[in-house]
């Protein structure tokens, strides 16, 4: 349990290393980068943005080539695959793939140029289908629509508004136009807004015929064709078939690139990293020859460092502890016991400069209650093998995935044990299916009590952990600020505190009426009671002269401490909050009998057992999944409100070291 | 008639009401979460575990409730056995089951809204995942004493002689 303790390091080394140094550190993954602190005349940061967006185009090219390539050629991707972690790569394997990486490039240009080939393809595809069916109203025409006439007759193309017959046309053209004579109409199609038409006629009387036609309301077509329309459509649709060619080529194409997906994502992870190493590269101080990096380094790393480094290069290494103003990040070790439970601390917030670790103290009553709000032993035991199966599986798993894995699997291991204790086994599966299908009566008994025939009793032990809880909450803050040599305030925030909360609690267990409702086998004597009060009287005096010892004012600091007392209402309430590993062991073991009688409902016999079958599968597997979340979030909470309410902030910042961040490669490091 | 065959009607009054009353609220509260979650999963899928155990935290109450009507259930004998309950006794059923229906019904709707909220925590910062969840177990715990309230009564009333 510890929050490892960091040193400064400072690396002054010749531009000539530049490249080979960060290299170094970047694989070694110990340093992180810090901004210089002072601007100085020789030394410069250079500018790395345009590298950069380089990179990041580069990035964003390959990210996007994979996607089209997955859209075409389906990779293989299992269900579990999210537990795989990133694939190893040796060295020779690395330098293999690197050696590739302009090809790969190019793969990748080539796919996405492929792409929007195909693309536009779709979208010309789209086009002409629209002219063609612009032409279907036409098609029956067997001339060009250009055609203005020949010498001695005159031609009109073109449409009326809304459905008309033949006749009524000719009507209206007489009307219109009543001298002209030797007209030839034809519809060539009507539909409910527009009516077809080719008219001709002699050449003379074309200006009257024309005004004519206007006057019938006769216009022109937008975008009339210079081939009989038939024609038109069938260059149309060989037009069409050569965009889908060429869409099909595109698409075999990328489908050949299939094989080329590992490159592409090799290409996305060493992008990833010059990138980073370039961000890095833009934050140093340089002069014309040397340069320097400054930065955080676990005190455990330094030393071999410091050895490597001017070992390989002629480089000058400097080691310091840290001063006052410095922010160092913060990283976290744990034995395989705690170690889980951090992922838990980290998204509360990390430790800040000068707090404990709590990660220990609160593994041991994570996984104790988590367990006890599961409390079945079936549960536990689903839970414990689901997990060692995938962490036995999947080996190469990333740390933050294996960690959570494992809090549940000692949480599982945790419920088992509630759960035999409680003689909880998929609720009370072995009494059902006894009763039902074999008349019988036969139950496991508890090992301590059934929580659903007493549940004061599970009330009065959830108190008494929730009392422990808090008390080894205040106990870290008692270390905390014992280890700060604040030892005043230790006597003031914690020992007054313990004196009033514990004088109180045990006073109350000598009175009548608490141990009466509490269904407490015992009652301390009254001398007892007498004791514990003066000592709670001496805390909560304790605490009213001193909570407010921060303000000048006599009269404030006094009104400050009352309210201080007042604090005992938060303890109060949050004893009581623990009432939720009651409710929460409850409900698991009720819904689960509820799904059990359910079940039972059809009856013995086959049909009986087939139906009971199901409805146990179905039944419980809702109601693990439920109540996991619920002890989930519920053991969080107690840890982040009532524990951490007791002595922890946080606020630090988690160690981000220079290291290779990559998606989908591990590089194997070997020396 | 004998006011007391009223008894095991009162009961199941209080039975249903605790399964209704904390069920609407939570199925109230779970289609608000959801219409937030879905959302987020809309612009983002790989949000989509984070959201739903948001989404799923406003739905403990009907479990509660639930649980509380199954209790009440199996001590006055509907689930098989005798129902032999009197009129005061089905009252004190009734009153028992109160807490957890109306806390749960009101519980939900609230911790739903505060699951909203916090969706649009996850929405825009996924890393402070273990907060967001923090948010709607707050407003949890006013059900869980509810349910406390309810069991402690439920199961302890067939011990009353009246």
């Amino acid at each position: 349990m510890a929050v490892l303790q960091m040193q400064k390091i400072s690396i002054y080394a010749l531009k000539k290393d530049r490249k080979a140094i960060l290299e170094y550190l970047q694989r070694r993954g110990v340093v992180e980068i810090t901004d210089p602190e002072t601007e100085s005349g020789v030394f410069a940061q250079a500018d790395t943005q345009q590298q950069r967006s380089l990179l990041e185009k580069n990035i964003t090219a390959a990210g996007q080539a994979m996607e089209v390539l997955s859209g075409y050629a389906k990779g293989k991707k299992g269900l579990l695959s999210s537990f795989e972690g990133r694939r190893e790569l040796t060295a020779d394997q690395y330098e293999a793939a690197a050696a590739r990486i302009p090809e790969t490039r190019e793969t990748a240009e080539r796919i996405l140029s492929l792409s929007r080939e195909i693309a536009e393809g779709r979208a010309e595809i789209q086009r002409l289908q629209t002219q063609i069916d612009a032409l279907s109203p036409w098609l029956s025409l067997d001339i060009p629509m250009q055609l203005k006439g020949t010498k001695r007759t005159r031609v009109f193309v073109g449409t009326l508004p809304e459905e008309r017959t033949l006749e009524q046309v000719l009507t209206g053209l007489a009307e219109e136009a009543p001298k002209v004579s030797g007209i030839h109409a034809e519809i060539l199609s009507t539909s409910a807004d527009q009516t077809c038409l080719f008219v001709i006629c002699g050449r003379k009387d074309a200006f009257a015929m024309e005004a004519a036609l206007r006057g019938i309301g006769f216009s022109y077509p937008a975008s009339p064709s210079d081939k009989p329309p038939k024609e038109q459509c069938e260059g149309l649709r060989a037009r069409i078939a050569q965009a889908q060619d060429r869409i099909r080529r595109a698409e075999e194409e990328i489908r050949s690139f299939a094989d080329k997906r590992e490159d592409l994502e090799f290409l996305s992870d060493y992008e990833s990293m010059r990138l980073e190493k370039y961000q890095v590269l833009g934050r140093l101080r340089q002069s014309r020859h040397t340069f320097i990096v400054e930065g955080y380094v676990p005190q455990r790393e330094a030393a071999a460092l410091e050895r490597q480094l001017s070992d390989r290069y002629d480089a000058a290494v400097e080691i310091e502890p840290l001063s006052d103003q410095d922010d160092p990040p913060v990283l976290l070790e744990n034995n395989a016991f705690a170690a889980p439970v951090e992922p838990v601390l980290e998204s509360y917030s990390m430790p800040a400069r000068g707090e404990v670790d709590p990660c220990t103290v609160m593994a041991v009553f994570y996984y104790v209650l988590f367990g006890l709000m599961l409390s079945d032993a079936a549960y536990g035991l689903i839970m414990v093998v689901g997990c060692g199966a995938l962490l036995a599986k999947f080996r190469n798993m990333e740390s933050g995935m294996k960690k959570t894995l494992q809090m549940f699997l000692y949480c599982g291991i945790s419920t088992m044990f509630w759960g035999v204790m409680f003689g909880s086994y998929f609720g009370d599966v072995v009494d059902v299916v006894a009763s039902t299908f074999f008349g019988k009566d036969v139950t496991i008994p508890p090992v301590w009590f059934i929580p659903v025939d007493e549940p004061m009793r599970l009330l009065v032990f959830s108190f008494l952990l929730g009392i422990i809880h808090l008390f080894a909450g205040l106990a870290m803050k008692l270390y905390q600020l014992c280890k700060a040599k604040q030892y005043k305030d230790a006597l003031y925030d914690v020992i007054f505190w313990y004196l009033l909360v514990g004088g109180g609690i045990i006073y109350l267990l000598t009175m009548d009426m608490v141990v009466n409702m509490l269904g407490l086998g015992f009652q301390l004597p009254a001398a007892v009671g007498n004791v514990a009060a003066v000592f709670a009287a001496i805390g909560a005096v304790g605490i009213v002269f001193t909570a407010g010892r921060e303000s000048r004012s006599p009269f404030k600091r006094l009104l400050k401490g009352l309210y201080g007392l007042y604090n005992i209402s938060g303890y109060l309430s949050d004893i009581l909050s623990y009432s939720r590993l009651l409710a929460l062991g409850l409900a698991t073991g009720v819904i689960a009998s509820v799904f059990n009688q359910m079940g039972s409902m059809a009856g013995g016999g086959v049909a009986g057992a087939i139906v009971f079958i199901l409805v146990f599968l179905i039944g419980h597997t809702l109601n693990i999944g439920i109540n996991v979340l619920g002890a989930y979030v519920h053991t969080n909470r107690l840890q982040y409100v009532e524990f951490f309410g007791k002595f922890f902030e946080g606020g630090g910042r988690k160690f981000n070291p220079f290291s290779a961040k990559t998606k989908y490669y591990k590089i194997r490091e070997e020396n | 008639m004998d006011i007391n065959s009223l008894g095991v009607a009162m009961a199941l009054l209080g039975a249903a009401s605790a399964a209704l009353l904390a069920g609407i609220g939570s199925a109230i509260g779970v289609g608000m979460a959801g219409e937030a979650a879905a959302g987020v999963v809309t612009e983002d899928p790989g949000k989509f575990g984070k959201v739903l155990v948001l989404q799923l935290l406003p739905g403990t109450q009907g479990i509660y409730g639930l649980l509380i009507a199954f209790i009440t259930l199996s001590n006055i004998g509907i689930l098989g056995g005798s129902s032999d309950v009197s009129f005061a006794q089905g009252l004190m059923y009734f009153f028992a089951c109160l807490p957890m229906g109306l806390v749960g019904l009101w519980s939900a709707r609230r911790q739903a809204m505060a699951s909203v909220a916090s969706i649009g925590i996850v929405a825009k910062r996924p890393d402070q995942f273990g907060k967001a969840m923090i948010f709607p177990a707050m407003v949890e715990t006013y059900a869980v004493l509810a349910l406390l309230v309810s069991l402690l009564a439920v199961s302890n009333i067939g011990r009353i002689a009246i």
